[in-house]
């Protein structure tokens, strides 16, 4: 039960009677005549005493927005965003807002457990931390043991981890290597991968960082920045004060009128997978009319005006507007306005980029800032800021042997891997798993073909044992032989900086209140497993976790720097949160100003800092200006200055891509046709999407969110709906080649006609009991039990119904971006016996699916095929592994 | 004059202080960071909401827009409520909160069928860590926190600073040259209570109540439970 916090009548009584006494004079203290303040500290609502404030880093998504958490009674009864944070600004988007319901799941997992039934059948036996860690350690004893009686590091690679959300600043991959296993597996191709590959080669970095305030013109490519897209609550707030405050024009393009479109000047909705040529048709008439920034493109890019224009050629606005059904009139329209105002900028997420060939759509996006020289500048596109931080001494070496679900062969210019193969890799028997441990991971729910995961995560013979750190009971954990939980985001310690603004800065994760119950941080548990593993000392692993405790290793990441602790070291982050302070939110404008009220500005032109005297010692210069030193990029020459450049291998931006050519992609930003283009006039193209108030699968129990959002119903266009005699809110069958689901429809101007569109935030067979709607049951034995609220106040009564069973494995060969918006059903009435929720999928089709994505990678024969303009010796394309 | 436990209105009166929300249209991007920051507040349970955001659509593809409207009491400055309340549970103070006594609430409804912006509810007991329920309950312009110099909870959260706090008797506030300097418009002004919270909207934003009925099956099919599970209370929130 959730006993530990009570409130007396007479605490309430308190408040109620100060109140009473004030009401019955009618007269109150005079306040002081000043605006108020804009947060940083709270009351409480029961009995006005002010409550203890300690600040950390948010992990209800991957934003780590800095927050404060007002601590009542040792509960956490309050979240507002950290006021010193430079880029959140003291706020929390509703995700945020909600976060400390995390801690007071009822369904929260508050022991570790050993399975005593049949994998997944929900039988378990409570034990220690000490028999879980132990029970954990001889497992992966028992691989090392066997490698090295055999002599083969490969055999090691049997120790799978696999994350979804990795904040842990270092800490799994630490633990994984130290067990000398290359098999860490991440999520990014579920995620943004394509995006990543399309941008890195480009310019250095993974994503770009708006300077959405000051800016005039906004294009956005299938991103809901003001919902769910990286940084949502630091960009959303900057967005509207230029939309608002700097009379900037928002013009969205999306297949669905996300909060985003539906708040943009204009709002066009392209064919899904056409966001690309639409961008390469606006290129082609920036550079045809000389709308184009002739020394940004001259200095600063590997290719030529001439030669853009050469290359663009073929994407004229008629030709976009065959593929994506934008009219010529508005491209040609947007270009002009796009290129005739300055500053400008551009962002794209997921709609581009998650498909096959979702990078060629990233880097023909990333043409428009480039050719208008707004790279960089005040209000316009600019590289993220960061910090990184030491990892403590010693570190583990490397692994020495590659695993191939790590970082599949076929996949060279993935850089963040193709995570969703593994099932199907294992299967074929091309890696072998003695010990998968999963953390913050749900496949089971957020992949494609998610009952794929299902099939091979309950087959003991494929996952001999397998371990999870959840602290929920979620879809791939009620899975698992030993689950060692977690504690929440506010009861852990981690070191973070993430690029949300344009202000670079550390800041911190710590226990705002102690771990719940006996339950323990992640971090210790991998101390202790290690400490086990090696028990007789050995393996010589056990100096690489030598911590004091969880924050002693945090602390020790910020030991080594000086400027830091200049400024009091760890103890100022504790303090604060966030590291530098870089001055206060002004309360009319919510800029970041000093003292005196004026704005510290931001940092731009990073690439434009000068190469030191120092560092040009020894340096050489090649023809195309790029300085070199000790084999590695140092900057870039240009006009006769050294500039330090961008992150790429000439020290310019790279329309043009030497990375790819190699293994015969195209190098330079092209649109290729989808098939989902070309699909049966019956036929609609399905799409997911995440809304403003709930994670891909974390959220669906926390009530407040619940209650906001807790159905899915799937959007249709009135026009598409009405030919299948479909009326709004009618029982459909939505059927792929993969399976079919029984989902209701809602009948929505707002999406485009070719289209459906279904939520991937609900549709639960598990993640306790709220998310499946199953409330009124019992507690588990090992839960921490009822929330009043929750049994008794829940109104809605329908959990929504999950997408993902139907969602056909497709995977971009150059970034490996699962395509997830270029699978194609039909949508019919349902019929007589189907039931809302019914769900079916075939895993023969399933595994087909993987064989037929394969035939794109670079050995298949799909890639040459598709690629016939390039022009590379196909015959001697370097082998897979060699990269 | 006033009737019922009611301060002197306060509006324009010198020297008097007279708490006013102004929430700019232009701003609100419906993130609901509003709705959860005061649920948690407050320890609002499942099923009321003290504000809420109301999401709708207009237009015919591809021209179709989105409407986001938030609402909360209105802190009106001759209070409907208050005058209807018979055991004096519900009172405006001097400086324009309009706030509830729960020990003297018996309940009766009368306040909530009063009020012509349904910002007023029973609280339904059972809630996490606050133990009162059964009496009615509303917004409070987070009196607890204004009075200490805070803004109030949904202000301090606001993503777009759609929501602006202030004193609007203080001609240098924030509130009071929006509401000087901006077209502003207020709910139901024809009811005479003369609402304190401002609305600044754009051309295409409708505020009225229209937007308190559902209209999609989704949405109706939701409000059904809602109605089922809570007769009496029609301020319910809804994304979808």
């Amino acid at each position: 039960m959730n006993k530990q916090f009570k409130v007396s009548r007479r605490s309430f009584m308190k408040l109620g009677g100060t109140a009473a006494t004030v009401a019955a004079s009618l007269q109150s203290s005079r306040l002081v005549a000043m605006e108020q303040d804009l947060g940083g500290t709270d009351y409480s609502s029961v009995d006005g005493a002010k409550l203890e404030t300690v600040p950390y880093t948010c992990l209800a998504c991957n934003i780590e927005d800095g927050g404060v958490a007002h601590v009542e009674n040792g509960r956490v009864v309050k979240l507002e965003g950290n006021m010193d944070h430079p880029n959140t600004r003291g706020k929390l988007c509703a995700k945020g807002n909600s976060g400390f319901l995390h801690i007071y799941d009822p369904d929260r997992i508050m022991t570790p457990l050993v399975r005593t039934g049949a994998r997944g059948e929900g039988k378990w036996k409570r034990i220690s931390y000490d028999e879980a860690t132990a029970m954990l350690a001889e497992k992966l004893r028992a691989v090392i043991d066997r490698s090295r009686k055999e002599g083969d590091p490969s055999i090691l690679n049997e120790i799978v981890f696999k994350y979804g959300r990795d904040r842990s600043g270092g800490a799994v991959k630490r633990f994984v290597s130290a067990l000398g296993s290359s098999a860490l597996l991440n999520h990014t191709n579920v995620c943004e991968s394509s995006k990543k590959v399309g941008m890195e080669p480009t310019w250095g970095p993974d994503i770009e960082s708006c300077d959405w305030a000051n800016t005039k013109y906004i294009l956005n490519f299938g991103s809901n920045i003001l919902e769910t897209a990286y940084f949502m609550n630091p960009n959303a707030q900057r967005l509207v004060d230029g939309v608002v405050g700097n009379k900037a024009k928002l013009v969205s393009f999306d297949v669905r009128l996300s909060n985003t479109s539906g708040y943009a000047d204009e709002w066009f909705a392209p064919y899904p997978g056409t966001d690309g040529v639409v961008a390469l048709a606006m290129a082609h008439v920036i550079m045809n009319e000389g709308l184009y920034d002739a020394d940004f493109i001259r200095d600063w890019t590997n290719v030529t005006a001439e030669g853009l224009i050469e290359h663009l050629k073929p994407y004229t606005p008629e030709f976009a507007e065959g593929e994506s059904g934008i009219a010529a009139s508005d491209i040609r329209r947007v270009a002009r306005e796009f290129a005739g105002v300055k500053p400008a900028t551009v962002f794209s997420y997921r709609g581009p980029c998650k498909h096959v060939y979702g990078s060629y759509q990233e880097a023909s996006i990333m043409l428009l800032p480039i050719i208008t020289g707004n790279v960089e500048k005040k209000g316009g596109y600019c590289l993220p800021r960061g910090m990184g931080w030491d990892q403590p001494s010693p570190v583990p070496p490397k692994a020495k042997a590659p695993s191939a679900i790590a970082a599949p062969p076929l996949y060279p210019l993935a850089s963040h891997h193709v995570s969703t193969h593994a099932p199907y890799m294992v299967m074929d028997g091309e890696a072998k798993v003695s010990v998968w441990m999963t953390y913050y991971d749900n496949p089971v729910y957020t992949y494609p073909s998610s009952g794929i995961w299902a099939d091979f995560l309950k087959d003991e013979k494929l996952v001999p044992f397998l371990v999870s750190f959840s602290p929920y009971m979620s879809e791939t954990t009620e899975l698992s032989d030993l689950i060692i939980p977690d504690v929440t985001y506010l009861e852990r310690h981690d070191p973070e900086s993430m690029p949300g603004g344009l202000y670079p800065c550390l800041s911190i994760r710590q226990a705002v209140v102690k771990p719940l119950g006996n339950t323990q941080e992640f971090r210790q548990t991998l101390v202790d497993v290690i400490h086990k593993v090696d028990a007789d000392g050995a393996l010589d692993i056990k100096k690489y976790f030598n911590f004091k405790s969880p924050e002693d290793w945090v602390r020790s990441h910020f030991d080594a720097n000086a400027k830091l602790q200049k400024d009091g070291g760890y103890d100022f982050l504790k303090k604060k949160g966030v590291w530098p302070i870089y001055g206060k939110v002004d309360k009319e404008t919510a800029k970041i100003v000093d003292g005196n009220g004026n704005e510290v500005e931001p940092e731009y032109n990073l690439y434009k800092g000068k190469v030191s005297d120092a560092d040009m010692e020894g340096a050489e210069i090649d023809e195309k200006g790029t300085i070199h030193k000790n084999g590695k990029t140092i900057g870039v020459q240009v006009n006769g200055v050294n500039y330090t450049g961008f992150g790429t291998p000439s020290g310019k931006i790279e329309i043009f891509k030497e990375s790819y050519k190699k293994y015969g992609f195209n190098p330079m930003p092209v649109y290729k046709r989808l098939a989902s283009r070309d699909k049966g006039a019956d036929e609609l193209v399905l799409v997911t999407y995440k809304v403003n108030v709930h994670t891909q699968s974390r959220t669906a129990s926390l009530k407040y969110l619940a209650e906001l959002y807790h159905k899915n119903p799937m959007w249709i266009s009135p026009n598409t709906a009405a030919k299948r005699e479909i009326a709004d809110g009618d029982l459909v069958r939505v059927t792929s080649k993969l399976g079919y689901i029984v989902t209701r429809a809602h009948v929505t101007e707002g999406i485009h006609p070719d289209v459906v569109a279904i939520s991937t935030a609900c549709g639960h067979s598990a993640y306790g009991r709220l998310a499946q709607l199953k409330h009124k049951e019992p507690d588990s034995e090992w839960a921490l039990g009822g929330d009043p609220d929750v049994t008794n106040n829940v109104w809605w009564d329908d959990k929504g119904v999950h997408p993902n069973p139907i969602i056909r494995l497709a995977v971009d060969p150059i970034g490996g971006s699962q395509g997830w918006f270029d699978t194609t059903v039909t949508v019919t009435k349902a019929e007589a016996n189907d039931k809302y929720g019914d769900s079916q999928y075939d895993r023969e089709v399933a595994m087909a699916d993987y064989k037929e994505t394969l035939r794109y990678t670079y050995t298949g024969d799909m890639h040459r095929k598709n690629h016939p303009e390039v022009d590379i010796d196909w015959s001697n394309l370097p082998l897979p592994g060699g990269h | 004059m006033a009737v019922g436990l009611q301060a002197e209105p306060s509006f324009g009166v010198p020297g008097k202080k007279r708490w006013a929300m102004v929430i700019d249209l232009r701003r609100c991007i419906g993130c609901m960071a509003c709705v959860c920051a005061d649920k948690a507040e407050f320890d609002v349970p499942l099923g009321v909401w003290r504000t809420t955001v109301k999401v709708s659509d207009t237009g015919v593809y591809p021209k179709v827009k989105k409407h986001f409207m938030p609402r909360l009491c209105n802190h009106c400055d001759n209070p409907p409520c208050v005058r209807n309340c018979p055991t004096e549970a519900t009172y405006k103070h001097e400086d324009g909160f309009v706030l509830q006594r729960y020990e003297r609430c018996i309940s009766c409804r009368t306040c909530i069928a009063a009020c012509p912006y349904n910002a007023r509810h029973v609280l339904p007991n059972n809630r996490s860590r606050v133990k009162i329920g059964g009496v009615v309950d509303k917004c409070t312009f987070c009196q607890h926190r204004v009075e200490k110099g805070l803004v109030p909870a949904c202000v301090q959260t606001c993503l777009g600073r759609a929501r602006i706090f202030g004193d609007i008797n203080d001609t240098t506030s924030e509130v009071a040259r929006l509401v000087a300097t901006q077209t502003v418009t207020v709910l139901k002004a024809d009811k005479g209570t003369k609402p304190q919270v401002y609305y600044i909207k754009p051309d295409r934003t409708i505020v009225d109540q229209v937007l308190a009925t559902p209209t999609s099956a989704a949405a109706k099919s939701d409000a059904e439970a809602f109605y089922r599970h809570n007769n009496g209370s029609k301020f319910y929130a809804g994304v979808l």
